[in-house]
C-alpha cells in the first residue's frame, strides 16, 4: 500500500507543474473555493467542496472553437487544434465529480466525437479524494456512489488520521504518475478518517425510471416546478450536465466562434426559429431536466446524469431540492 | 434556548405562522383568492421554498421561518404565466418584498384590486450561505435585515404577526458603499471588473427579479446580438451595466440577485449605489406606493436637461 503526507502532496502539484503540466484542484477563490489551475501546490484547499464541478476541466465554461479575420483578400480562418491542449492532472476531486467524467464521455463519443472533450479527458488524469465532509445536500450514497467511490479516478487519495492520504492506483494512468513520482509515495497504512455521511436513503432507480417512463404528463410537474425560476445554476453547477451552446461573436472584421455552457431551465433553450417554443413554460423545461439525468440518458447509454453531488440544490434560488423529487417519485 | 440579544426569539415566527395559516385558510374558502403565494418548509433543516397553495387544506404547510427568504413577487409577473392562470392570488409579502408589488403595479403589470396581500411581521432572515441550523443572529442574519425600515409592511390588506423591539444588527451594506464611493473611478472599476469576471452567465439574478419580466431580454438577443453571450470579460462587463442601468429607478432593493448569486457577486451594493443616484438626480425613491411612472421612465418639462450639450 502506498501513503503520501500532505507535505509531499503539494510537492507533488509543484513537481507536475514543473514538468510541464497543468495542475487543476480546489483553490480558494475569494468567498469561495473552486477548481481552478494552480501555480503550486500551496494553493491546494481541500477543505471545502468547491463551487462549481471539476467538469469544466473537460467541458470550460468558454472555449473558442474557431477565430475569423477578414484580410485584403480572403477571410482568414484560425482553426483551433485541440492536438495542443496541455497534458493536465486534476488534483482533489471528490467523487461526486469525478463519477460524472465517464458519464460524460458516453454522450460525448457518440454519433458525434467532440474532440475538444475527448482530447481533453485523453489528456488529464484524475486524482479522486475519498470525501470527509458533506452536508444534508448530499446523496451520492443514494445515486449508489458513496464518499469513498473511486469511479472515474486514476489515483485514488483517501485522507488518514494523522493527516497522511492512502493513494489507490485505479488505471494504468494513476499507475503511471505514482511512478513518475515515486520518490513523494511511502509504503505503509493508516487509519482512514471518518467519511462523509450523505443525508438522503437508498433510493429505487429503476422504479423512479420506470414512473418517469409512464408519466410524461403528470400534476407532480406543475407542482413542483411552477415555482422554478428558470435560471441555469443548477446546470451550471451540475458535474453531469452538459448542454452548451455555440456562438459567433465579434463584428465583419474579425471574431471567434465560442461554445458556452447553455442550460434546459433557460427560456429560450427550445425557442425554434420559426418563433414556437415546444417547451413553452417552466414546469416542461424543469420535467426535462429530471427525464434527462434519470429516464432518457439511462435508456440511452445505461447511465445517470446525477452522482448526487447536492450542488443543484445548495445553488436553486427557490429552494427545489432534486432529492426531495426523486423522494417522492420512490415513494409513489 | 437561550435568547441573547442579538438573537430572534424562534417563537416570532411560529405565532407568525399559526397566524398566516388561518389567513390564508379563510381567504382560500371564502374565495377571496385561487390561490396563496407563500413559503413552505424544504426537506433540508432550516430550508423553506415558495409554495402556490390552492386548496384551504394545503394552507396547513405554510410557514414564516427565518428561511423565507424568497421575495414571492416574482409570481405575479407576467414571466410566471402558468401561476397569473390561477386565478385571483393572494400574496404573502415581508416589508421589503413589498416595495416589488408597489413598483409592478406603477409598472401596469398588475392590478391593486387582482391581488390580495398578506402582509407579514418579520424580524428578518437568513443570509444566503448562513447555516440555518442556527437560529437568527448576527452570524446568520441576511445582510438587507441588518439595514431594514420596513419590518412590518403596511397599506396591505392584511398584516400577520407582531413584533417586539428587534436587536439592533451591525450594518454592513452601508458601510461597504461608503468604501466603494472612497474609491478613485479606476480602482472602483478595478472591483467590478473583478467581480464581473467571476460571472458564469447562469442569470439567476435576472430570473429572480420581479422586474426583469421582459419576455425578450436584450441579452438573449443574437440577430442581431447586442451583448455577448458568452462568460468571457466584454460580454459581462456589458451585461451588467445594461442590468444596472434597465433596473435603475425600478429596483426594489430586495436584494434576491445577489442572494441568489452562486458567484456571490455582490449586486446590490451596485443596486444600492445606482438608487442613491436616482435619489439625488430626481429626488425619487422606489417606494412603498404605486408610482405613476418611474423617472427614468417619464418625461417633465423641468427634467434636468444640463446634459445634453
Ligand atoms: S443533478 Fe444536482 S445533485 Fe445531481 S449531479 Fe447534478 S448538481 Fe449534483
Ligand atoms: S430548479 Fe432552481 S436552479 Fe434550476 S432552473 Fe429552476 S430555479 Fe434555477
Ligand atoms: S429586510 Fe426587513 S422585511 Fe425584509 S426580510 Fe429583512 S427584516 Fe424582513
Ligand atoms: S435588481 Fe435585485 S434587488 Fe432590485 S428588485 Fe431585482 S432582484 Fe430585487
Ligand atoms: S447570478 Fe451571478 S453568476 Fe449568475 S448571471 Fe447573475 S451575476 Fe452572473
Amino acid at each position: 500500500m502506498k501513503t503520501i503526507t500532505e507535505q509531499n502532496l503539494r510537492a507533488l502539484v509543484d513537481a507536475l507543474i514543473s514538468d510541464g503540466k497543468r495542475v487543476v484542484g480546489p483553490r480558494v477563490a475569494g468567498t469561495m473555493t473552486l477548481y481552478e489551475p494552480l501555480t503550486g501546490g500551496a494553493e491546494l484547499a481541500l477543505g471545502e467542496l468547491p463551487r462549481r464541478s471539476a467538469k469544466e476541466t473537460f467541458l470550460p465554461l468558454c472555449e473558442t472553437i474557431l477565430t475569423y479575420e477578414q484580410g485584403k483578400e480572403a477571410v482568414h480562418l484560425g482553426d483551433v487544434d485541440p492536438v495542443r491542449l496541455p497534458e493536465t492532472v486534476l488534483i482533489g476531486a471528490r467523487p461526486c465529480d469525478v463519477a460524472a467524467a465517464p458519464v460524460l464521455d458516453a454522450v460525448f463519443s457518440w454519433d458525434y466525437r467532440d474532440e475538444f472533450f475527448l482530447e481533453r479527458r485523453r489528456k488529464t488524469t484524475i486524482i479522486g479524494l475519498a470525501c470527509t465532509g458533506g452536508d444534508d445536500a448530499c446523496f451520492c450514497t443514494a445515486m449508489g456512489l458513496s464518499p469513498a467511490d473511486s469511479t472515474g479516478s486514476d489515483l485514488f487519495l483517501t485522507p488518514l488520521k494523522g493527516g497522511s492520504f492512502r493513494c489507490d492506483a485505479i488505471t494504468d494512468k494513476g499507475t503511471a504518475l505514482l511512478a513518475a513520482h515515486a520518490g513523494l509515495f511511502a509504503d505503509g497504512t493508516g487509519e482512514p478518517l471518518p467519511l462523509a455521511e450523505p443525508a438522503l436513503g437508498a433510493l429505487d432507480l429503476e422504479k423512479i425510471r420506470a414512473w418517469l417512463d409512464g408519466h410524461f404528463e403528470d400534476p407532480l410537474w406543475e407542482e413542483i416546478a411552477a415555482r422554478c425560476a428558470g435560471c441555469g445554476a443548477c446546470a451550471f453547477l451540475c458535474p453531469a450536465c452538459h448542454c452548451f451552446d455555440i456562438v459567433d461573436e465579434g463584428g465583419t472584421a474579425k471574431g471567434a466562434r465560442r461554445k458556452s455552457w447553455d442550460a434546459c431551465g433557460f427560456g429560450k433553450f427550445t425557442n425554434h426559429a420559426s418563433g414556437h417554443n415546444p417547451r413553452d413554460v417552466q414546469p416542461q423545461r424543469y420535467r426535462n431536466r429530471i427525464m434527462h439525468k434519470f429516464k432518457y440518458y439511462v435508456d440511452k447509454f445505461d447511465q445517470r446524469l446525477c452522482t448526487g453531488c447536492g450542488r443543484c440544490i445548495r445553488a436553486c434560488p427557490v429552494g427545489i431540492d432534486i432529492a426531495a423529487v426523486l423522494e417522492e417519485i420512490n415513494d409513489k | 434556548m437561550t435568547t441573547t440579544a442579538h438573537t430572534i426569539d424562534p417563537a416570532l415566527y411560529a405565532a407568525a405562522t399559526a397566524a398566516l395559516r388561518q389567513e390564508a385558510r379563510t381567504v382560500l374558502e371564502n374565495g377571496t383568492a385561487a390561490a396563496v403565494i407563500g413559503w413552505q418548509a424544504g426537506r433540508r433543516a432550516g430550508s423553506a421554498l415558495p409554495a402556490i397553495v390552492t386548496d384551504p387544506a394545503g394552507a396547513e404547510q405554510l410557514i414564516f421561518a427565518p428561511g423565507c427568504v424568497n421575495n414571492l413577487a416574482l409570481y405575479l409577473t407576467k414571466a410566471k404565466k402558468e401561476v397569473r392562470g390561477k386565478g385571483r392570488l393572494a400574496i404573502v409579502v415581508k416589508g421589503c418584498d413589498l416595495r416589488a408589488l408597489a413598483g409592478l403595479i406603477g409598472e401596469n403589470q398588475l392590478n391593486r384590486a387582482d391581488i390580495y396581500i398578506i402582509g407579514i411581521a418579520c424580524p428578518g432572515v437568513y443570509g444566503a450561505h448562513a447555516d440555518r441550523r442556527l437560529p437568527l443572529a448576527e452570524e446568520t442574519v441576511a445582510p438587507k435585515c441588518r439595514e431594514c425600515t420596513v419590518h412590518t409592511p403596511t397599506g396591505v390588506d392584511v398584516t400577520v404577526g407582531t413584533l417586539p423591539d428587534l436587536p439592533a444588527f451591525t450594518p454592513r451594506e452601508a458601510a461597504e458603499l461608503a468604501r466603494l464611493e472612497a474609491m478613485t473611478p479606476a480602482e472602483r472599476w478595478r472591483f467590478w471588473k473583478e467581480h464581473f469576471s467571476r460571472c458564469i452567465r447562469c442569470y439567476a439574478c435576472r430570473q429572480v427579479c420581479p422586474f426583469c419580466y421582459c419576455e425578450q431580454c436584450l441579452c438573449d438577443r443574437n440577430r442581431p446580438q447586442a451583448v455577448e453571450t458568452t462568460p468571457r470579460p466584454a460580454g459581462n462587463m456589458a451585461w451588467h451595466i445594461v442590468r444596472a442601468m434597465h433596473l435603475a429607478g425600478r429596483c426594489a432593493g430586495c436584494a434576491e440577485c445577489e442572494r441568489v448569486c452562486p458567484m456571490d457577486i455582490p449586486l446590490n451594493l451596485l443596486n444600492r449605489k445606482m438608487a442613491k443616484e436616482l435619489k439625488a438626480l430626481y429626488g425619487f425613491e422606489a417606494g412603498l406606493e404605486p408610482q405613476e411612472k418611474g423617472p427614468l421612465t417619464s418625461y417633465r418639462e423641468d427634467d434636468d436637461q444640463s446634459f445634453i450639450k
